[in-house]
C-alpha cells in the first residue's frame, strides 16, 4: 500500500461525493447488567456530512461514548447494538458497518474511521515505545515500507507541533497529558482516515494545553476539511469547533442544528438549560441557573419525554407521550412538545442570565 | 479587622536532594473574614498544597500561617483544636473522601455527636442522652436541608454509591458544616460534577457565605467558574508555586496585567461561538510547562513569555507589586499596560 506524504486527500470535499460518509439510522445500544438492560443509546439517526465537524454534547451518562464506540465497534461484549444501521460510504461505495467481518472491520477502524479515546493514556500500549506502536499499526494494515511510514509519522508529529525526537522513542507514560493527546492524534491520522471521532479531546487537560489542541483541531477542520465527530460534555468545545451540534439526553439526540442555532436559538429545554448553566470568562458577570434534578436511571426510564422530571416547561402530555425530532428551522430539529415556550422564554428573559456590571 | 487567615512567605518542599521540588514558593496572602478568594492556576502549580497547609493537613517547610492573628504552629492544644475545627476542606473527589460503609445519617451524626459531647464537656452543661440525640438528629436534618438534600428522609439511609456525584459533594459539605466552620477551603469542589448541576452547588456555597459568614478559599483551574463564584471577591493566580497576580475579580478578568494571566484568560475555550471567534490569544514562545525539578531562573514564566526583557526577566525574580487599579502583579515589564482580551 502506498500513502502520499500529503497530510490528506480531504482538501477537496467535492471529490468525495455529496453523500454523507456516515449515516446512523435508528441506532440502539444497550448494556446487559445484573440489574437489567441499560438503554445507553436509544434510536439515534444522524448523517455526518463530508468535511463537517459535528459536536455531540450532553451530560455524563447520556450515551456519547457508547455511540462513538458503537460506530467503530469497540464496545464491550455485554453491549448490544440493535436495532439500527450504521452506513459508511467512500468513493461511491457503501458498507453496513455492523455486518463487517473482523478483518474488514479492523481496516475500517484505522483507514476509514479513527477514534481518539476519552482517556489518552489507556489507548497506548504501556510496554511499547511510540514508534513501535506506530509501526505495528502500519504493518497490521499491510503497509510495510518502514521508511515511508516513518517519514509520514514524522510529518504528522510536526503537524501536531511535537518535536519528533522527543516523542518517537518515548513510552506513553513519559509524555505529558497534552503531548500524549497530540501523539494520539498523529497516530490516528497515520492511515489517512476519512472520519475522525474524538471523545473528550480536551477534558482533563490544562487550559493552555486545551488551547493548543483546539487550535490544532481547528487546523484539521479549516485547512484539511476533515470530517469530524466531537464528543464532549463541554459546550465550549462545540462552540469553538463545531459546524453542527447534536444535544444528547438519555441516549437520544434531542436537538440538532447549526452551531449558531443551538447556541443562540435553542429550542429544546435541555439545550437551553445547558447554555444557561455555563459561565463564559470574557465579558461581565452573568447570572447562571442550573437544571434541577439529575439524569434518569437508564434501566428504568421515565415515561413520555425522558426530560420531563427536570423540565420547567413540562405539561401533562410530556409525561405520557415521547416527542420525536421535528423540524424547527432550516436544518434545525428539536424533540419537544413545547418548543414555542422555549422561544418565548428566550424572547422574554434573554438567552443567558441577567448581566451585572 | 484582623484577617481570618494569613500566609506569610509560606514555602513547601517535597522530596530531598536532587529530587526536591518547591511546590509552593514563599507565598503571602491575607484573607479577611467573609471574603471569597479564588486560587487559580494549572495543575501542579501548588493550589492543593496551599489548601492542605491552610487546613493543617500539611506543615509548611518555611514561613507562617496565622489563624485569627495566631501562628498555628505556636498554638496551645485547645486553640489548635479550635482552629482545626474552624477551618475545613472540601475535596475534589467526594467518592474518595466519604466512607463507603457509612450511611449519610452516620456520616453527619457522628461528628455532630462528637462535637456536642466536646462542647458539653467544656461548658459542663448536662441534658439527657436521649434529648441530646434528638437535638443532633434535628441538626442533621437541618444541615441536609441547607445543602439541598431534600426531602431529607430520602437521603438519610443512603450509602455514597447510591448517590450521584453532585449529591455526594453535598454530603461532604454538610459534613464539613457539622463543626460550624468559619473558613472553608473548597479544592476543585465542583470540577467533577456535571455542568447542569455545578451552578446549584456553587449557589449553595454562596448561600453559606451569606447565612453563616463562612469565608471561602475556592481552588479551581477553571477561570470561568472563579469569575462566577468570586465576582465580589478576589482572584489569586499561581504559576509554578508562586503568586503572579492577584486582584478584585472584575479587574483581574477585564484588565489583567501579568502575561500568564492574559495567556490563561485568552486560552479559555468559550461556550459561545461568536466570543470564541473574536477572542484574541496570546502566542506563547513555548507550549511546554517547565518541570518543578528544573525551574527557570528569574521570572519562571520567561521561557514562554512573549514580552520577555532579556537580561532582566531571566535573572531577577520579579516582586509582587501593587497597582493602582487594584491588587498586585509580579511583572515589572507589563504591570502598567492595560489589556483587554476582546
Ligand atoms: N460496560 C458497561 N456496562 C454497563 N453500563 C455501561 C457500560 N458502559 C457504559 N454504561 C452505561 O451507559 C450509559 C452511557 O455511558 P457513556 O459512557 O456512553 O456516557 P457518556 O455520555 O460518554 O458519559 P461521560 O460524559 O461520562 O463520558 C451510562 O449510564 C453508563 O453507566
Ligand atoms: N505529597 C506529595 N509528595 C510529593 N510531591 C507532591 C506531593 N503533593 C504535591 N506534590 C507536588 O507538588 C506540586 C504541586 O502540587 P499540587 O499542590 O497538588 O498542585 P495543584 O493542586 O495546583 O494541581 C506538584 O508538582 C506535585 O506533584
Ligand atoms: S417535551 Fe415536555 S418535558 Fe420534554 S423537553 Fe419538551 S417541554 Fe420539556
Ligand atoms: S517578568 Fe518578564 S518574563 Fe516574566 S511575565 Fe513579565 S515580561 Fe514576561
Ligand atoms: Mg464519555
Ligand atoms: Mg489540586
Amino acid at each position: 500500500m502506498s500513502q502520499s506524504t500529503d497530510l490528506s486527500w480531504h482538501q477537496n470535499v467535492e471529490e468525495n461525493g455529496r453523500q454523507p460518509p456516515l449515516s446512523l439510522q435508528d441506532v440502539h445500544v444497550s448494556y446487559r447488567t445484573r440489574k437489567g438492560s441499560v438503554q445507553a443509546v436509544r434510536g439515534v439517526t444522524l448523517d455526518l456530512q463530508a468535511g463537517e465537524s459535528l459536536a455531540l454534547i450532553g451530560e455524563s451518562g447520556s450515551g456519547k461514548t457508547t455511540l462513538g464506540l458503537g460506530i467503530v465497534r469497540l464496545l464491550v461484549d455485554t453491549a448490544e447494538v440493535s436495532p439500527g444501521k450504521i452506513i459508511y460510504r467512500r468513493d461511491g461505495r457503501e458498507v453496513d458497518v455492523l455486518s463487517l467481518a473482523d478483518g474488514p472491520m479492523r481496516e475500517f477502524r484505522w483507514r476509514d474511521c479513527a477514534m481518539v479515546f476519552q482517556s489518552a493514556l489507556n489507548a497506548f500500549n504501556p510496554v511499547l515505545k511510540v514508534w513501535d506502536q506506530v509501526w505495528d499499526t502500519a504493518k497490521a494494515h499491510r503497509w510495510n515500507n518502514r521508511e515511508e511510514v516513518r517519514e509520514r509519522f514524522l510529518d504528522l508529529l510536526r503537524f501536531v507541533q511535537l518535536d519528533p525526537s522527543r516523542v518517537i522513542d518515548a513510552y506513553a507514560h513519559e509524555l505529558s497529558g497534552g503531548m500524549r493527546q497530540r501523539t494520539l492524534l498523529a497516530i490516528s491520522l497515520l492511515l489517512d482516515p476519512q472520519i475522525l471521532i474524538l471523545d473528550e479531546p480536551t477534558t482533563a487537560l490544562d487550559i493552555l494545553t486545551q488551547r493548543t489542541i483546539i487550535d490544532l483541531l481547528r487546523k484539521l477542520k479549516e485547512d484539511l476539511h476533515f470530517t469530524m465527530l466531537f464528543i464532549s460534555h463541554d459546550l465550549a468545545i462545540a462552540a469553538e469547533l463545531a459546524d453542527r451540534v447534536a444535544t444528547m439526553y438519555a441516549g437520544q439526540v434531542v436537538e440538532l442544528g447549526p452551531v449558531e442555532d443551538i447556541f443562540y436559538r435553542p429550542r429544546h429545554p435541555y439545550s437551553l438549560g445547558l447554555i444557561r448553566a455555563v459561565p463564559t470568562v470574557t465579558g461581565g458577570f452573568e447570572e447562571l441557573s442550573s437544571i434541577p434534578g439529575s439524569p434518569p436511571d437508564l434501566i428504568n426510564l421515565p415515561t413520555g419525554c425522558k426530560f420531563h422530571p427536570r423540565c420547567p416547561y413540562a405539561s401533562e402530555r410530556c409525561s405520557s407521550e415521547e416527542p420525536k425530532l421535528e423540524r424547527v428551522g432550516d436544518n434545525h430539529f428539536a424533540a419537544c412538545w413545547h418548543t414555542d415556550a422555549v422561544q418565548d422564554d428566550i424572547e422574554r428573559n434573554g438567552l443567558r442570565g441577567k448581566k451585572r456590571s | 479587622m484582623t484577617p481570618i487567615l494569613q500566609l506569610r512567605n509560606v514555602t513547601r518542599y517535597f522530596g530531598s536532594g536532587r529530587d526536591r521540588v518547591t511546590a509552593v514558593d514563599s507565598i503571602s496572602l491575607d484573607i479577611e473574614p467573609g471574603e471569597i478568594v479564588c486560587l487559580v492556576g494549572e495543575s501542579g502549580c501548588g493550589k492543593s498544597t496551599t489548601g492542605r497547609m491552610i487546613v493543617g493537613l500539611l506543615p509548611p517547610s518555611d514561613g507562617q500561617i496565622l489563624y485569627q492573628g495566631q501562628d498555628i504552629s505556636a498554638m496551645d492544644k485547645p486553640d489548635y483544636q479550635q482552629y482545626r475545627r474552624a477551618v475545613q476542606i472540601i475535596h475534589q473527589d467526594p467518592y474518595a473522601s466519604l466512607n463507603p460503609t457509612q450511611t449519610v445519617r452516620q456520616m453527619i451524626m457522628t461528628p455532630l455527636l462528637r462535637h456536642q459531647s466536646q462542647r458539653s464537656a467544656q461548658n459542663g452543661s448536662g441534658g439527657g442522652r436521649r434529648s441530646r440525640r434528638r437535638d443532633v438528629e434535628r441538626r442533621a436534618a437541618e444541615l441536609l436541608e441547607i445543602v439541598d438534600l431534600t426531602p431529607v428522609a430520602e437521603f438519610l439511609d443512603k450509602y455514597p454509591h447510591q448517590l450521584s456525584g453532585g449529591q455526594r459533594q453535598r454530603v461532604s459539605v454538610a459534613r464539613a458544616l457539622t463543626v460550624e466552620p468559619k473558613f472553608i477551603v473548597a479544592d476543585e469542589a465542583v470540577s467533577m460534577v456535571d455542568v447542569s448541576i455545578r451552578v446549584s452547588l456553587l449557589n449553595m456555597l454562596s448561600r453559606l457565605k451569606e447565612e453563616f459568614d463562612v469565608t471561602f478559599l475556592f481552588i479551581t483551574h477553571d477561570l470561568a467558574l472563579a469569575k462566577y463564584f468570586a465576582w465580589e471577591g478576589r482572584i489569586t493566580v499561581m504559576y509554578l508555586g508562586r503568586i503572579v497576580e492577584e486582584g478584585p475579580t472584575p479587574r483581574l478578568i477585564t484588565d489583567s496585567r501579568h502575561p500568564y494571566t492574559q495567556a490563561l484568560l485568552g486560552a479559555v475555550p468559550e461556550a459561545d461561538p461568536e466570543l470564541a471567534k473574536k477572542k484574541t490569544h496570546i502566542e506563547l514562545r513555548s507550549a511546554e510547562i517547565p518541570s518543578l525539578l528544573n525551574l527557570p531562573a528569574g521570572c519562571t514564566f520567561h521561557p514562554r513569555c512573549p514580552y520577555i526583557a532579556e537580561g532582566e526577566c531571566d535573572t531577577v525574580v520579579p516582586p509582587l507589586e501593587r497597582i493602582s487599579e487594584g491588587g498586585s502583579v509580579a511583572c515589572p515589564v507589563r504591570m502598567s499596560e492595560p489589556t483587554q482580551i476582546i
